[in-house]
């Protein structure tokens, strides 16, 4: 569902949404198979630690968003490096990060 | 006691010799006392004298005078009448006698004597007959009947040939001492029961060599060495402190503030277990000698329970914070769609639905929640209906935290709208609950939604977050398909899903169910 708002929330901002994936191998299969310019990377994927997300997506050289509702101090560890939203998240405020992270590029 | 034939002369040099000794007689005395001297060898003008306890020399007699005036312990001699020949100072102060009224008296006039038992009496006069000496506890009482604890050294005095020629008795009083030893020895099993059944580990440890002196047994259960190996070694050691240097380093503390702590220690036993130890180390005077006490407590599973408290608070923080996320999904969705004026209504039992899914988890322990359970919380507006016209039929079974928050949402969504323009929106219609698990080669759990007897159905014009609650994501939270038919006679919703995403680990404990109806 979230993910779901999320696109609402991309789309009307003007952003092409490239894939949704809930699952740790869904989202490894999705980076492969799709091209796309950032990701916002849930910290857990159906209880899964998505940090293998984080290293494909490094990998590509792909910016990308953590979003949870752990702390960054708890998810330093499995994402060093990342840039961290904390859920919930004003839209506004993820729409800002997103921009940071695509102009860094 | 007689006084010998000598010149003056000699008497006042060997006087003055003795008062310069008498610090050493006193000593020597008191080794009399402990039966450690058999004779006394004096050096005067004329070479080495030899005095021995069993003569009866003039000189000897005079030696012995000088000194026992001056003790602190009552000297009583008498003859072989048991009348008394001499008392010093000390006596008569213990007595409360003068000397020139009990000397030539019969020694009752002094003190009775009472023994500890019976026996001790016999005991104590064999001994003087055959050994000449007796050394040991008893009671005298005094003329004006006081009671004293004594300790009498007893020697048999004898005439030149042998014959015995009366008693010497040198009495300590120890009525104070005693007291004092018994409270110590109270206070010593007091003592030694604390730190035999302590359930922390004490060692007691040398300032001075920064070794360990003692380890009471707690410390061996807890290390897994021996009192013995402990004993002897230093704290870093045993690897209670880092090196040698932390070591002299705890001791310069304790001598500036006298108590040091130390948290978080690792220990390592000898079998390599590793603990977490709290030390606490005291510096105590122990008759002008300093003592290091350390008193070490097994603290690992508090660390374990302190660490499982902050993973458990980061873990609710961190489910509270994705169910705000959720909340906020559900009032944007919410807000998109639908009747403004109705906005806060239907807010409001999206929240309740969510509330009632999450009530599930938390009662279970977050192990996962009962289906029946659920659909039950979920339809709790339609109670009366249950069994008539809502029908659950399905096995025990329980699904993971997320497939229940996601089934959970949807079938709030499926009834909410059976309320509004389904099957439990006219007096007849009937909801067939039903859900399966599939055993087979690729397991799988699936959830049917059945609705008869309502009015007409139409599919809807527009797609609202209804539809994607009980579709996409519903299909999201099991990893699974949805499958939505506006059937004419009703609607049917079916959610198929891979067994593990939907129901985790668990089992079905009950395979077949009895139509709960």
């Amino acid at each position: 569902m979230l993910a779901l708002t999320l696109e609402g929330l991309l789309v009307n901002a003007g952003f092409a949404i490239a894939g949704v994936a809930g699952r740790l191998e869904k989202a490894l299969g999705l980076i492969e198979s799709v091209s796309c310019d950032a990701a916002i990377v849930d910290a857990n994927l159906a209880c899964e630690s998505a940090s293998p997300v984080a290293v494909a997506l490094d990998a590509r050289a792909v910016p990308f968003i953590v979003l949870s509702g752990y702390s960054r101090e708890q998810l330093q560890g499995e994402f060093p490096g990342a840039n961290f939203l904390r859920k919930p998240c004003r839209p506004a405020q993820l729409l800002q990060a997103l921009n940071a992270v695509l102009l860094k590029q | 006691m007689r006084k010998g034939s000598r010149t003056k002369h000699m008497l006042v040099t060997e006087n003055a010799e003795l008062k310069a000794r008498l610090e050493e007689a006193e000593e020597t005395l008191r080794a009399i006392h402990r039966g450690e001297v058999d004779a006394l060898v004096v050096e005067s003008a004329t070479g080495p004298l030899i005095y021995t306890l069993q003569g009866m020399d003039a000189a000897s007699n005079r030696f012995r005078g000088e000194i026992l005036a001056q003790v602190s312990d009552a000297v009583i001699a008498t003859d072989s009448e048991q009348r008394i020949t001499y008392v010093n100072a000390a006596a008569e102060r213990q007595y409360g006698v003068s000397a020139s009224n009990v000397l030539g008296r019969d020694r009752s006039e002094v003190y009775e004597a009472r023994w500890l038992q019976p026996s001790a009496k016999t005991a104590a006069l064999t001994a003087l007959r055959k050994r000449g000496e007796w050394c040991g506890e008893n009671i005298h009482v005094r003329p004006d009947g006081r009671k004293l604890e004594v300790e009498s050294s007893v020697t048999m005095l004898r005439e030149t040939a042998g014959q015995p020629a009366g008693m010497l008795a040198v009495i300590r009083e120890i009525s104070g001492r005693k007291r004092s030893e018994e409270k110590l020895r109270v206070s010593e099993v007091r003592y030694r029961r604390l730190f035999e059944a302590a359930q922390d580990g004490v060692l007691l440890v040398n300032p001075d060599t920064r070794k360990i002196t003692d380890a009471n047994p707690f410390m061996t259960m807890l290390l897994g060495y021996s009192h013995g190996q402990l004993v002897g070694k230093e704290l870093f050691e045993i690897g209670l402190l880092k090196d040698e240097a932390a070591s002299q380093e705890m001791v310069r503390k304790l001598k500036e503030v006298h108590q040091v702590r130390y948290e978080d220690l690792p220990l390592e036993s000898q079998g390599g277990v590793h603990q977490e130890v709290e030390v606490v180390a005291n510096l105590y005077d122990e008759n002008g000698a300093a003592v290091i006490q350390c008193n070490i407590r097994d603290i690992t599973e508090r660390k374990q329970a302190e660490e499982h408290n902050k993973l458990l608070m980061a873990e609710v923080n961190h489910r509270a914070m994705n169910l705000l996320a959720v909340v906020q999904a559900v009032a944007e969705q919410t807000a998109r769609g639908g009747d403004p004026a109705t906005l806060v209504e239907r807010l409001c039992e999206r929240i309740y639905g969510l509330a009632v899914s999450q009530d599930l988890l938390v009662q279970n322990q977050w192990h996962g929640v009962e289906v029946s359970g659920l659909v039950e919380a979920q339809l709790a507006h339609f109670k009366d209906l249950f069994g008539t016209r809502v029908l659950l039929d399905g096995p025990h079974t329980n699904l993971t935290p997320a497939a229940a928050q996601g089934i959970g949402m949807a079938l709030h969504e499926l009834a909410t709208n059976a309320a509004k323009y389904g099957a439990l929106s006219n007096g007849e219609g009937q909801v067939r609950i039903s859900w399966h698990v599939d055993v087979a080669a690729q397991p799988a759990f699936s959830m049917s939604w059945l609705e008869e007897g309502g009015p007409k159905v139409s599919p809807p014009c527009r797609k609202g977050f209804g539809q994607i609650v009980i579709g996409r994501m519903a299909e999201a939270a099991v990893n699974g398909t949805a499958e939505i038919d506006y059937r004419e006679s009703g609607l049917f919703w079916k959610l198929s899903a891979p067994f593990a995403d939907a129901l985790g680990r668990g089992r079905v404990t009950s395979p077949a169910n009895d139509a709960r109806g």
